[in-house]
């Protein structure tokens, strides 16, 4: 067995996920205490022009599996010739449908130890250990491969786990792909493909996100939100309540069954803070609750909760943060 | 044209959680329920037979006796029999050992399409789908807000980045669903009396030619450690303030927190 790292490497548009370059980190911090190489499967619009940069942050070498938008399951073949040849320690994966996707054909495939999503993974005395929420977040689990269990570990790894370095001067060695045997999961096609109605920003890419929920009311409530994260820099997103009632799009709801996020700063205006919406933000450095009911739940692990209307509360807010914003520029 | 639905009974959200000496949940006298994820998949199903598509629907799920209650409750939606796999070797299986248990009581029962929820309530990996269409060598198409099928194969609509495809592959296959296919059914008086006929088999792993040996125990991860999650510190309050003056309160402790 070698000691190295390999990472699903995702990318879209024709850039590299902020996953990507979370795992290059990890994988490098890792393999730093392996005293292997990080090495990049990459896949995704741009993965063929993009998959050396990942150098900067961290992987010795890259290969590049597709360089389309296509349903990363469709790759599985080639993503499992690619972990055979490398014969690593471990394989760390985003907690995204993508990644859990090809995660799971790897652990089916090859019979091997499946952790996550975690939200820490280390090296003790040379051996992968992993920490996971488990239970609604009510426990903390620690968790290493059986004794004798069979590389390499494939590890579902959440959002923010690793904070990406600042890029460095290195680039990743592209290297062949090799050639993948015939598996069912190609067989899957996209028959069709539809854009959203409206233009969707990637809310696992937000630094400040303002979400809205039950409370906002309808389509329109979600104005002031987002002249609150127009002046803040920010994205709108929503609870599932909100998504259902089609205020806004799906693609922008966050929770158990939405993106998983963590901005800096993450604002919830109007929304109850259930528990399956809180496992898609409660990792957000900072939190903002803004409800009027004084026991909503959110009010329980918000940092700030301002017990309120938020039809007043939010444009007072965004004025202030206009003028302030403002004189601090002239 | 025949569905198996894969579900996983779980302590209900509210319920009180332990762990026992060997670090597993202590499931002794804690409500639960079936995984609220493996609802929409229930529905999915359901709704299939409704608009004549799938003529039998049979449930599948491995856990300890007591998962039987889960069984019975899918029954009382609709659908028409329910297998449980329950064996002593199994407690403390791991996402690797429930797909290789599913996946061999799968090939067993043989249905057109295998379906799951996208994802446990307790332990959200959602590995076990994936893992099973591996080992039995079928397609996968998961995370489908909605599932169809005909002339011999399956198609979900399924969110992309900027939008939605639709994904098809030939049947036999394994797809999950999520919570986008519309509210679960209630089960009806009639549902929950008609299900107590319908039939519910128990299998053990030598019903399905399986080892614990094969199983590797029945993981091949081990817990080492749980421990309950970091305290936070305590929530700040900003009430019975005007508006403007909450405004300012609120802009004051981002910029002390350089957020602004």
């Amino acid at each position: 067995m070698s000691n190295d790292i390999l990472f699903l490497a995702e990318f879209a548009g024709g850039k590299p996920a902020r996953s990507a370059l979370e795992l290059a980190t990890g994988a490098a911090e890792l393999a730093t205490q392996s005293g292997g190489s990080a090495v990049a499967l990459a896949y995704g619009s741009g993965a063929a022009d993009g998959a050396t940069g990942l150098g900067a942050h961290g992987a010795a070498r890259a290969v590049v599996l597709g360089d389309d938008d296509r349903p990363a399951i469709t790759l599985a073949a080639s993503v499992i010739a690619a972990v055979r040849d490398a014969d690593a320690l471990a394989v760390l994966a985003p907690a995204t449908p993508n990644g859990r996707d090809l995660a799971a054909a790897l652990v089916g495939t090859l019979h091997v130890p499946a952790f996550g999503p975690v939200r820490a993974a280390r090296l003790a005395d040379g051996v992968l250990e992993t920490e996971q929420a488990t239970l609604q977040g009510s426990a903390i689990t620690t968790s290493r491969p059986a004794d004798g269990a069979p590389s390499p570990s494939i590890v579902l790894v959440l959002a923010n786990t690793f904070t990406p370095t600042e890029p460095g001067s290195g680039s990743a060695e592209v290297i062949q792909a090799p050639a993948a045997a015939e598996s069912a999961f190609a067989k899957a096609t996209v028959v069709e493909s539809h854009e959203a109605d409206a233009k969707v920003v990637n809310l696992e890419e937000a630094t400040v996100i303002v979400a809205g929920g039950r409370g906002v009311g309808g389509e329109d409530g979600f104005g002031p939100l987002r002249e609150l994260a127009g002046a803040l820099g920010g994205a709108v997103g929503a609870s599932r309540a909100a998504a259902d009632a089609g205020w806004i799009p799906y693609q922008l709801q966050i929770g158990q069954t939405g993106k998983v996020v963590k901005p800096s700063l993450y604002i919830g205006a109007g929304i109850s803070g259930a528990i399956q919406h809180r496992v898609g933000m409660q990792t957000a450095e900072h939190v903002i609750a803004i409800n009027r009911d004084p026991d909503a739940p959110i009010g329980d692990f918000a940092d700030l909760f301002v017990v309120g209307d938020l039809f007043q509360i939010i444009p007072a807010l965004t004025d202030e943060i206009r003028r302030r914003t403002g004189s601090s520029k002239a | 044209m025949k569905i198996v639905v894969c579900i996983k009974q779980v302590p209900a959200t509210s319920a009180d959680k332990r762990y026992t000496d060997d670090l597993r949940l202590d499931r002794n006298g804690v409500e639960a329920i079936i995984n609220p994820l493996d609802e929409y998949a229930i529905e999915q199903a359901l709704r299939l037979v409704d608009d004549g598509s799938v003529e039998n629907v049979t449930y599948l799920s491995m856990g300890p006796e007591q998962a039987s209650e889960a069984l019975r409750r899918a029954l009382a939606m609709g659908g028409d029999d329910a297998v449980l796999i329950t064996d002593p070797a199994l407690a403390g299986a791991d996402e690797w050992a429930t797909a290789k248990v599913l996946a061999a009581a799968l090939d067993k029962l043989a249905p057109d399409v295998a379906l799951m929820g996208m994802a446990s309530d307790d332990a959200r990996g959602s590995l076990v789908p994936g893992a099973v269409a591996a080992m039995r060598d079928l397609p996968l198409l998961s995370y489908g807000s909605e599932l169809a099928v005909a002339d011999g194969a399956a198609r979900v609509r399924r969110l992309s980045a900027t939008g939605f495809d639709w994904i098809t592959a030939p049947l036999p296959l394994v797809a999950t669903v999520t919570d986008q296919v519309g509210e679960p059914r209630y089960a009806s008086l009639k549902g929950i009396m008609a299900a107590k006929r319908k039939g519910l088999e128990t299998w053990s792993l030598a019903d399905l030619g399986l080892s614990a040996d094969e199983l590797s125990g029945a993981a091949l991860t081990q817990v080492t450690d749980v421990r309950p999650p970091e305290a936070k510190p305590p929530t700040e309050r900003i009430e019975n303030l005007p508006p403007a003056e909450a405004a300012t309160k609120i802009a004051d402790w981002l910029d002390a927190r350089k957020l602004i």
